[in-house]
């Protein structure tokens, strides 16, 4: 009985020293967590000191599932009805007993929404939440040797109290020290995506890397819903090249030509060295019927040479064949 | 002919059956041509996503997928995602456990503690 209690109290007091060993682990100087301490000196002033989504819906883990589950809790947010049984199949890996991120990306843009990889910045993080839109983080549970990697997802957040509130496997509200939370999201290169409705710019946006997940979504196959991305990265960014390329080619692709055509000749305007730009609007052109136009600007890409200029000659001898054909206009 | 000769031309061809519903139209140059900025070599740079795109999804299929849900899923990635799986799909993390984070080091230290002390 006695031995018992003793090492009942052994087991508590081992427990406490070794909760006590981890946290000091997570937070002390051997390992460096630049991100949260420099959030907790000197916090952007446009940065909201607390937010937390109680909106966003939780699905609880199974095994291995923690792609799929929080997966569906961001598709519920963005409003698109989703649940873990459904998204299994689109990616989790049974070989692997997991699911990949590249596939967490993917999945999203099957669904219809624009998936966006945030850049590797708590401060951008942070900033997405306080925008309204729940973050999938990928952690690793374990020492970097033997990782076990963990899909969650931040729904909130508290500067002054210094906490990072997560929906993660089994549990709805689970709030870490924002160092702790920083260390175990350092293995995965600070690995975080959010899936956002088409038509919406994401808070922690950077041009490059926003325009390239729009286009992601058009290559999907999601061509409308891409469309209302594109506009809504031109709002922001009005020159963007990507962003005036993939407009102009959704437009074409969902069958407004004159939209197609507005869009490459801003693409030419704002981007004179653009063979795309040139190429796409003689071929546009040509197919109005404009062939003298066409042929300026198919003559104006080849001269831009470049890997794309084989591309370029062909709309400019099809269209070439074309005035032949018909040497009135 | 030669066996890997056979194999390549048969990849090029199924990359093809993959890819080919996804372009744009003829004459018009693709978002993710444009993408792909830098653009040298592009051309041959198509060819050579194209056969990582069927040996991707060759290998998910190994992983358990059936082919038609491989294609599916290996069509909802970019070139460079493609890319990145084409190198090391067994290697790259993949998301799974849920238990809490701090549990597993204080299990460890745990156990350290009750069996030294």
């Amino acid at each position: 009985m006695i031995r018992g209690e003793r090492f009942a109290a052994r087991v508590r007091a081992g427990f406490l020293f070794s909760v006590l060993a981890a946290a000091a682990l997570a937070l002390s100087g051997c390992v460096s967590l630049p991100q949260s301490g420099a959030l907790r000196e000197a916090p952007p002033a446009d940065l909201p000191r607390k937010a937390e989504l109680t909106a966003v819906p939780f699905h609880v883990q199974d095994d291995f599932l923690c792609g799929p589950a929080t997966l569906a809790m961001v598709f519920n947010a963005a409003g698109v009805k989703a649940d873990v049984a459904g998204l299994t199949p689109q990616v989790y890996l049974p070989g692997r007993q997991g699911s990949l991120q590249v596939e967490m990306l993917g999945a999203t843009r099957r669904n219809g929404l624009l998936a966006y990889q945030v850049p590797p910045r708590l401060e951008g993080v942070l900033r997405e939440v306080a925008a309204g839109t729940p973050v999938v983080v990928l952690l690793n549970l374990s020492v970097r040797l033997l990782p076990l990697w963990h899909y969650a997802v931040v729904i909130g957040y508290d500067l002054d109290a210094g906490e990072v509130v997560l929906r993660s496997g089994k549990r709805e509200r689970l709030a870490y020290p924002a160092g702790l939370f920083e260390f175990l999201w350092q293995d995965s290169a600070h690995w975080a995506m959010v899936a956002l409705p088409p038509g919406r710019v994401a808070a922690s946006a950077e041009e490059p890397g926003f325009a390239a997940a729009v286009a992601a979504l058009e290559q999907a196959g999601k061509r409308g819903e891409a469309r209302a991305s594109y506009r809504a990265l031109l709002e922001r960014w009005p020159t963007s090249h990507i962003g005036l390329i993939g407009l102009g080619n959704t437009e074409y692709a969902m069958g407004n030509k004159a939209g197609a055509e507005a869009a490459f000749r801003r693409a030419a305007l704002a981007h004179r060295d653009s063979a795309v730009a040139y190429n796409n609007l003689a071929h546009v052109l040509s197919e109005l019927g404009r062939l003298v136009d066409a042929e300026a600007a198919a003559r104006h890409a080849v001269s831009l040479g470049g890997p794309l200029q084989p591309e370029a000659r062909k709309t400019l001898e099809a269209i070439l064949a074309r005035r032949a054909q018909a040497p009135a206009r | 002919m030669t066996l890997s000769f056979i194999r390549i031309i048969s990849r090029i061809l199924v990359a093809c059956m993959i890819v080919l519903p996804f372009q744009a139209s003829a004459g018009l140059i693709g978002t993710d041509q444009a993408v792909s900025a830098a653009q040298a070599a592009a051309a041959r740079d198509r060819v050579v996503r194209l056969i990582e795109r069927t040996e991707v999804a060759r290998q998910l299929q190994a992983y358990g997928l059936t082919p038609e849900n491989a294609k599916l899923r290996v069509n909802a990635l970019t070139g460079s995602e493609v890319a990145q799986l084409a190198a090391r799909l067994d290697s790259v993390p993949a998301g799974a456990n849920g238990t809490g984070a701090v549990f597993l080091i204080a299990a460890v230290v745990l156990i350290v503690w009750l069996f030294w002390s």
